[in-house]
């Protein structure tokens, strides 16, 4: 009797334990708070009308940052850290609406788009380092950086260029033996920031763990997989940061981003997704900034191989798909807009008028299509995806919609990003699934996902390739203003769109959580964090 | 027991060369490749042609091996493909950082299980027994990640006593980082302090009921010295080989536990690793992961070979 009893006991208890998991912090208590009705009272924080100086912004990233020399490294978690130790050359607008000068007061282009002439700031330094004291940075610097970054970058981020020529020192030519309008825009990558020949060449390989530059902030220690520490640069030519520092950590996990940010470990993280995005929502203590993103997802299906080469077919798959539904259940909480063609509407390159033509959810004419394509009764084929929630989610309501509407047998193959990026690139997937994120720019989006040359990159892994569109892209990178580039832009996408090369359904916002201390954040539609500029200068309260 | 020493480390080259030469092939055998991985989905072939030329990915497969095998025996482990770091100088960093956080789950382990296994032994079918029991067996059953995520919750965001990620620094005082340990070993500590309850309990019970013990009794000696003394000796070897696994473990950090804590470890460098295809970096952490379990081996070896004088390896006499 005594046995049973403690047993049930015990179990009892692991039942208790099971349902505190259940209740998932929609009231959370501060430590301090007092509960009045069960209701959390919000603490009211006072915000001085003018800036404060000091504390340390920490900032989590969601991935860690791994080599950051600007010619080696390769993400946009690189490249948070990088934008805010070095300046570049020319910058877009917090806005993305244009470029602007940065470390170049201004600029002329010659005739032929060949010759880019650039005049210097001259009160701009160096942050002090273990090769050079802090010395001016002059022409030489960006001949050395700029040389070095088309030599040496693994993305190839300057190959538009052919050498760069001191005039004064404070004054460069840049010449490229084409003309090419993307330049100016490939300047802005942090790939491209001014850095100074002796902290380089003192440090060698290890120039990354080092990284010396011109900006707001002075790196002072880079622990990778941990965190990277900044300090303020009291002489930013822009202006003197409020901030003290900042220091950015790694938190791979989504829901601990979330718990961190509640706890106050974090002030500010870099990317939410999911069940995380609802809960900064809803608590009182938290901002969430949502900004819609320049990022394309999209089903991409084979133009080359398999049934999808087949237009009717590629046309029967988008008609059999209801987007706005697909949309709704993928993202639950709002972090993304249904959309309907290959760019993102904050591009310029983007056509409204387009979007009537891409078919709209027609099941019947979907089937019909098909069957007159020779495949009334379907057919079996398969999509690879890379595995996080997101793709899954979208595998598995096409996989519904497919069958129901077309009889087709969508099989989802998962892998992770490694073999998922060789299968996608090879040519071999059937279908497969990506997101695209850039500039503003339609040469970021469009030459690398519709034009011959990229295939055999992930890019264009399935094998679009049109020779009209091909001409139209080339006479956009070389036109050299932007609403004739746009022009030709939009013809070019007006092509690839009657092509059906496939579903492109959505784009995601841009989703940041915050803590209320922080002021004067700015949030840009590529996610790209910058702290202090000509613009912008973030505070925290004290 | 000399001799047996010295044929054990005599073997460490070759079954290190097995080990190394195994993972060189695995590695390269998964589908992904690591200059396309590292470049991410933007880059255009040229970019990764050109970073496969730097890392030496375009030579042959047979050449990549001799290259690095004469790179090993010169004790070079190459350079880490996206950090660009040597190898052994990134190890070497990240090791103490787990061996903290696993050696101090271990010795909890230890010092919590096994009593526990013993008492249970001693009192068995008692309700300290039952309990003990139970709650072993939800130890070793419960998701590291649930318990790893509820700790949190109650502690972190609830409570807020305790932080919820990073290891903290010594420079803001020692607390800082015990304060940091102190819910990743928690959850490092259930399940190897589950496993030497239940191992300790079994093996106690096996050694309590043999012959001798009921003896040792008969002859009046001391129920404590019966226990702790003659019993428990006799029920070590389980417990130390099960011990010696458990250490060998801690080499590899855990990977669970190091994610959820955002603990900057050997299982998080790892398992980076692999996804970025480093197979410089996977390849040293291979390594050193495969002599630690050599030497805890050989450890536990000599460890039986002293509790149990019996025991010899160094001829065909004797038990064991």
């Amino acid at each position: 009797m005594k046995k049973s009893f403690i047993a049930l006991l015990v179990v009892a208890m692991l039942i208790l334990a099971t349902f505190t998991g259940c209740s998932n912090g929609s009231k959370t208590d501060a430590p301090g708070e007092t509960d009045t009705n069960d209701e959390t009272v919000k603490n009211e924080l006072v915000v001085p009308s003018e800036p404060q100086e000091g504390e340390v912004l920490t900032i989590g990233l969601s991935s860690s940052p791994k080599n950051l020399d600007p010619v080696k490294y390769t993400g946009t978690y690189e490249s948070q850290i990088i934008q805010n130790v070095g300046d570049t050359l020319v910058a877009y607008k917090m806005d993305l609406s244009e470029i602007v000068p940065n470390l170049a007061t201004s600029w002329t282009v010659s005739e032929d788009g060949m010759h880019y002439t650039f005049k210097l700031r001259d009160d701009v330094y160096f942050h002090p380092g273990e090769y050079q004291d802090g010395r001016q940075m002059t022409a030489e610097d960006i001949k050395y950086s700029l040389e070095r970054s088309l030599e040496l970058s693994a993305m190839n981020r300057l190959d538009m260029i052919e050498s760069v020529e001191v005039i004064n020192d404070f004054e460069v030519v840049v010449h490229l033996p084409n003309p090419n309008s993307a330049f100016l825009t490939a300047l802005t990558n942090s790939g491209n920031i001014i850095v100074p020949k002796e902290e380089v060449e003192g440090w060698g390989d290890d120039f990354g763990n080092h990284l010396v530059g011109t900006g707001p902030f002075i790196m002072k220690e880079f622990k990778y997989d941990n965190e990277t520490i900044l300090v303020k640069n009291e002489k930013y030519w822009a202006q003197t940061p409020h901030l003290d520092g900042v220091t950015f950590k790694v938190v791979t996990d989504a829901s601990q981003m979330a718990n961190a940010l509640r706890t106050g470990e974090i002030d500010f993280a870099e990317k939410l997704t999911g069940e995380a995005v609802k809960i900064v929502r809803e608590e009182a203590n938290l901002k969430l900034m949502e900004t819609p993103g320049l990022h394309v997802a999209y089903i991409y299906f084979n133009q080359v191989n398999g049934p999808t080469a087949d237009i009717k077919v590629r046309e029967a798959l988008l008609k059999a798909v209801d987007r706005e539904q697909l949309v709704q259940g993928i993202y639950q909480y709002g972090e993304a807009q249904p959309a309907s063609l290959p760019l993102p509407p904050g591009s310029w390159g983007y056509d409204e008028s387009l979007e009537s033509t891409v078919p709209e959810y027609d099941p019947e004419g979907a089937k019909q299509l098909l069957a007159e394509a020779g495949y009334p009764d379907g057919f079996k084929t398969t999509i690879h995806i890379s595995d996080t929630p997101h793709r899954v989610k979208m595998a598995t309501i096409l996989q519904q919609f497919l069958k129901m509407n077309l009889n087709v047998d969508l099989e989802i193959q998962t892998s992770e990003w490694g073999t998922f990026s060789e299968i996608g690139s090879s040519g071999n997937a059937d279908i497969f699934a990506m997101s695209w994120t850039w500039y503003p720019d339609p040469y970021f989006f469009l030459d690398k996902i519709f034009a011959t040359s990229a295939i055999g990159s992930l890019g264009n892994g399935q094998g679009f390739s049109n020779s009209e569109v091909d001409k139209l892209l080339a006479e956009a990178l070389i036109a050299s203003e932007q609403d004739e580039r746009a022009e030709l832009y939009k013809d070019a996408l007006k092509i690839i769109v009657e092509q059906y090369p496939g579903i492109f359904y959505s784009n995601e916002n841009v989703t940041w959580g915050v803590a209320p201390e922080v002021q004067g954040l700015i949030q840009r539609a590529d996610g790209s964090i910058f702290l202090t500029n000509e613009e912008i200068n973030v505070w925290k309260v004290q | 027991m000399l001799k047996t020493i010295l044929n054990r480390f005599l073997q460490i080259i070759p079954t290190l060369l097995v080990v190394v030469s195994i993972t060189f092939i695995i590695t390269r055998a998964i589908p992904g490749n690591p200059a396309a991985t590292l470049l991410g989905p933007q880059a255009s072939n040229e970019d990764i042609a050109k970073l496969e030329e730097e890392l030496g990915l375009d030579e042959s497969l047979g050449k990549q091996y001799i290259n690095y095998i004469g790179q090993l025996l010169k004790g070079d482990f190459g350079k880490s493909y996206s950090f660009n770091q040597p190898v052994s100088k990134m190890l070497i960093n990240r090791l103490p950082n787990t061996l903290l956080l696993s050696l101090t789950s271990l010795v909890l382990a230890i010092l919590i299980g096994i009593p526990i296994g013993i008492i249970s032994a001693v009192k068995q079918y008692t309700p300290f027994d039952y309990i003990s029991m139970i709650i072993a067996l939800v130890g070793v059953s419960m998701p590291i990640f649930w318990l790893g995520l509820m700790l949190v919750l109650i502690f972190s965001v609830n409570l807020g006593w305790l932080p919820s990620i990073g290891m903290g620094s010594i420079e803001n005082g020692i607390g800082d980082v015990l304060l940091h340990m102190i819910l990743p070993v928690v959850c490092l500590t259930t399940i190897p302090t589950a496993t030497f309850a239940r191992i300790t309990r079994s093996s106690m019970l096996e050694v309590i009921n043999l012959e001798f013990i009921k003896s040792l009794r008969a002859g009046g000696l001391k129920e404590k010295v019966v226990i702790y003394k003659h019993a428990l000796k006799n029920a070590l070897p389980p417990i130390v080989t099960v011990i010696g696994m458990q250490l060998a473990n801690s080499f590899t950090g855990a990977i669970l536990t190091e994610t959820i804590f955002a603990w900057p470890g050997m299982g998080t460098l790892i398992v980076g690793a692999i996804e970025n295809r480093d197979y410089m970096l996977i390849q040293g952490a291979v390594i050193l992961t495969a002599l630690a379990f050599v030497f805890i081996n050989l450890a536990v070896d000599m460890i039986y070979m002293i509790i149990n004088p019996k025991v010899s390896y160094d001829s065909a006499k004797g038990g064991a």
